[in-house]
């Protein structure tokens, strides 16, 4: 039920996921399934890695600029640090809860607008606003699914995916009445254009990719090295089973829908200073972040990371390839080469 | 075990919401407007905007504008050849979808609306045009810019603002005027727009008038102003061309998102030049990009802060709602003002009559033009022009052409590029 079972010494990237093993699974299995384990894993590596340096010769075959590529793989990095923190909370739920929260979102744009009211109202760091914003929202999440959706659990799944969009909506009018439609913005003070390899970005698109990671990371161990995190990952694997040994599994969704949208909380924040803040730009994340979800494997936080990297990337140097297309063609022809090849995403199990 | 249909619900439940844009029977004021149209009595007019999502901004002030007019026309009596019939307003929410547009107009018709203004998203027009023409109730278009929509030869339906053909050529002239005019001509346009109807509208047209006054054309770089989230990549690719002007058609948050990636890259062009973009002439641009948007210029409809009745309509704007007052809003009071003036020249509130009336109109505009409006046979405004604005110390200010400046264009506008 830790995280000794799989290979030891080597975490292999599949280690994060929150659909642990089943206990069943995890009597011994080091030694010869450890390496052959290990191998598949650089298998893995080696052909990303093959795809990746195939896709910058294209570019740059197609552009005939080296700049160019180079900004291209740095802003698609950049973008998609933010995707894989706002699909961190989605894919998380959807792991422990099998909920589809169409609400993450709306719960994003709530967390802009706190960011908002902080900068205008008392004039602090926007950053500050992580202070705030994160335990609010951990608190909204928790009374959304204690009052809202625990009365849903274990009705037909329709229900709940109902009910999250009905909240989305409600929270997208909301904040419509509140602030109105005039569209708000957040300045990072000492914001400035970084330079890298010729190419550059701006200093708070750097520190929302380089705070996502960290996130992403404090999420990694709270998972795995925690009480707490070990029973969210036995509830996700088996939650009749997880009962049985005396988990309270009701309690355990409460926290993880918190968790998550605490996520949505904190990627709202650090969103902030790079996007219009209107009541409707939470929408703009959710296509995307349903679609690192599953590349990524649901319910899988690394895979998360990963999956927004490489979504960001395929956008960007999409555009190169099609100019004139949408970014989400090229994302949806990655996504379905995927899921062609892994059905189960990345970083998922075979279920 | 999971489903494998959630997969398939994920992906494809918020594609086919936000394909749609939901359906819910949004609530409208005037539901006391019955008949109307009986003299001496209220004669209704029906408004058609986006009122919630993601135009709600531009489609709440246009409802605004609407309102002020009916306010102002009541004030002074109504309309006096019917006895001084007094005017109600008919809001109603698009949401910004054709489809709830459709319907919403039906509705206000059948409520017993004599005319209609609206609608701002130029698929929504579409459908209201084809609407209005089909129950014979006159409907004047305050902003949509698809040339399309007048080239059905409906006979119900008017429009205000330039269509895409005239922004497009304009922008290209002044462009060439205020260039040379500086002694810097230029030579090659980048050009970044939006990938729907509206911005390959003006590319096309842009392009080729460009061309033909001796600029070259190149690259030319189109986006989905939905989901773009950055546009580093795609100034570099400017700046790496040698392009010596960038110009940008597209919408408001779109153009915010260049202007931020402008100021990061510095392509050292001479100037953006906006072609009835819809970010670089609103009075919250140079506030929400600062120091990013300095110089940026745009060739578009704009009211005529030169005349006098346009100030006091902004002042009355800004006390009532507590905003400035945008373009597109008095565009929506001109139009309630072309409807009025045909019901007192028809001495009739019937639709019919108030369409042959509206084919006639000739009255002067708020909105800075060629001269009053008055509409063509396929219904569009003669007279409509843009003019060229550009961001000076921080506000919008008019520059070109002359009669209509507030201040010279300072072209190459460099600061910050």
């Amino acid at each position: 039920m830790t995280d000794t079972p799989t290979a030891p010494g080597a975490p292999t990237p599949g280690g994060g996921t929150v659909t642990a093993e089943e206990p069943t699974d995890s009597t011994p299995v080091a030694g010869p399934a450890g390496a052959a384990r290990r191998r598949a894993v650089w298998t893995r590596v080696g052909i990303t890695l093959g795809i990746v340096v195939l896709a910058l010769a294209v570019a740059y075959w197609r552009t005939g600029n080296g700049v160019v590529v180079t900004q291209a793989v740095l802003t698609g990095l950049m973008i998609g640090g933010v995707y894989g923190l706002v699909a961190m909370g989605l894919t998380l739920i959807f792991g422990v809860l099998d909920i589809v929260n169409f609400a993450h979102g709306a719960f994003l744009a709530v967390a802009l607008y706190i960011t908002v009211v902080m900068v205008e109202r008392l004039g602090v760091h926007p950053y500050l606003a992580l202070l705030v914003a994160v335990p609010l929202m951990f608190l909204l999440g928790a009374a959304v699914q204690r009052g809202i959706l625990a009365g849903a659990i274990g009705k037909p799944l329709e229900n709940q995916l109902l009910i999250t969009l009905g909240i989305a909506l409600l929270i997208d009018n909301g904040l419509l009445l509140f602030f109105g439609p005039n569209p708000r913005s957040v300045q990072l003070p000492g914001d400035r254009g970084v330079e890298i390899l010729g190419a550059v970005v701006t200093l708070s698109r750097l520190l929302a990719f380089g705070v996502s990671l960290v996130l992403a990371a404090l999420l990694y161990l709270l998972l795995q090295r925690t009480r707490l995190g070990t029973a969210i990952r036995a509830v996700a694997a088996n939650d009749s089973g997880a009962q049985m040994v005396g988990i309270d599994t009701r309690r355990i969704y409460m926290v993880t829908f918190a968790i998550g949208t605490a996520c949505a909380g904190a990627a709202g924040v650090l969103v902030a200073p790079l996007v219009t803040i209107e009541p409707t730009t939470g929408e703009l994340f959710n296509i995307i972040a349903f679609v690192v979800v599953v590349l990524g494997g649901m319910g899988n936080v690394v895979g998360a990371v990963v999956g927004g990297l490489i979504i960001g990337l395929t956008e960007q140097l999409g555009a190169l390839y099609l100019p004139g297309q949408s970014p989400l063609l090229s994302v949806f022809i990655v996504f379905v080469l995927v899921l062609f090849l892994r059905p189960q995403g990345l970083f998922g199990r075979k279920a | 075990m999971r489903k494998p249909w959630i997969t398939a619900m994920a992906v494809a439940l918020p594609l086919a919401l936000a394909a749609c844009g939901g359906s819910a029977p949004p609530g409208t004021e005037g539901s006391d407007s019955g008949g109307g149209g009986g003299s001496g009595e209220t004669i209704t007019i029906g408004s058609l905007h986006p009122l919630s999502g993601s135009a709600a901004a531009d489609g709440q002030q246009m409802d605004n504008g609407a309102k002020l007019a009916i306010d102002a026309i009541n004030e002074a009596g109504g309309i006096e050849s019917l006895d001084g019939a007094q005017l109600e307003l008919a809001s109603a929410d698009t949401q910004g979808a054709p489809e709830v547009g459709q319907s919403e107009a039906q509705r206000l018709i059948e409520d017993g609306a004599v005319a209609l203004v609206g609608t701002y998203q130029s698929a929504v027009s579409q459908n209201v045009a084809a609407v209005a023409e089909r129950n014979q109730v006159p409907f004047v278009i305050d902003v949509s810019s698809a040339d399309a929509i007048l080239q059905q030869g409906y006979k119900f339906t008017f429009r205000l603002q330039p269509s895409a053909q005239v922004l497009a050529e304009r922008g290209a002239e002044y462009l060439a005027d205020v260039s040379e005019n500086a002694g810097a001509a230029t030579k090659k346009v980048a050009i970044l727009h939006e990938q729907g109807p509206f911005g390959t509208a003006i590319k096309d047209t842009f392009s080729a008038k460009a061309e033909e006054l001796g600029m070259e054309i190149g690259p030319v770089i189109s986006y989905d102003p939905a989901r773009v989230s950055d546009f580093t990549t795609q100034i570099t690719t400017v700046r790496e061309s040698g392009a010596d002007v960038l110009m940008v058609a597209g919408y408001y948050r779109d153009g915010v998102l260049v202007a931020n990636a402008v100021n990061t890259v510095q392509p050292g062009l001479d100037a953006v030049w906006g072609v009835a973009n819809g970010a670089f002439d609103t009075p919250q641009f140079p506030g929400e990009v600062g120091e990013a948007g300095e110089g940026f210029f745009d060739a578009n409809y704009r009211l005529d802060m030169t005349n006098p009745d346009t100030q006091e309509l902004a002042d009355k704007y800004k006390q009532e709602f507590g905003d400035d007052i945008r373009t597109a809003a008095v565009l929506s009071y001109d139009a309630v003002r072309v409807i009025a003036a045909a019901l007192e020249k028809a001495g009739d509130a019937s639709p019919q009559a108030v369409r042959d009336a509206i084919a006639e109109t000739e009255l002067d505009s708020l909105i800075a033009q060629d001269g009053p409006i008055a509409f063509d046979e396929a219904g569009e405004n003669e007279n409509a022009a843009p003019i060229l604005m550009q961001v000076l110390d921080g506000v919008v200010t008019q520059v070109f052409p002359e009669d209509y400046a507030e201040a010279e264009p300072v072209y190459p506008a460099t600061s910050g590029q």
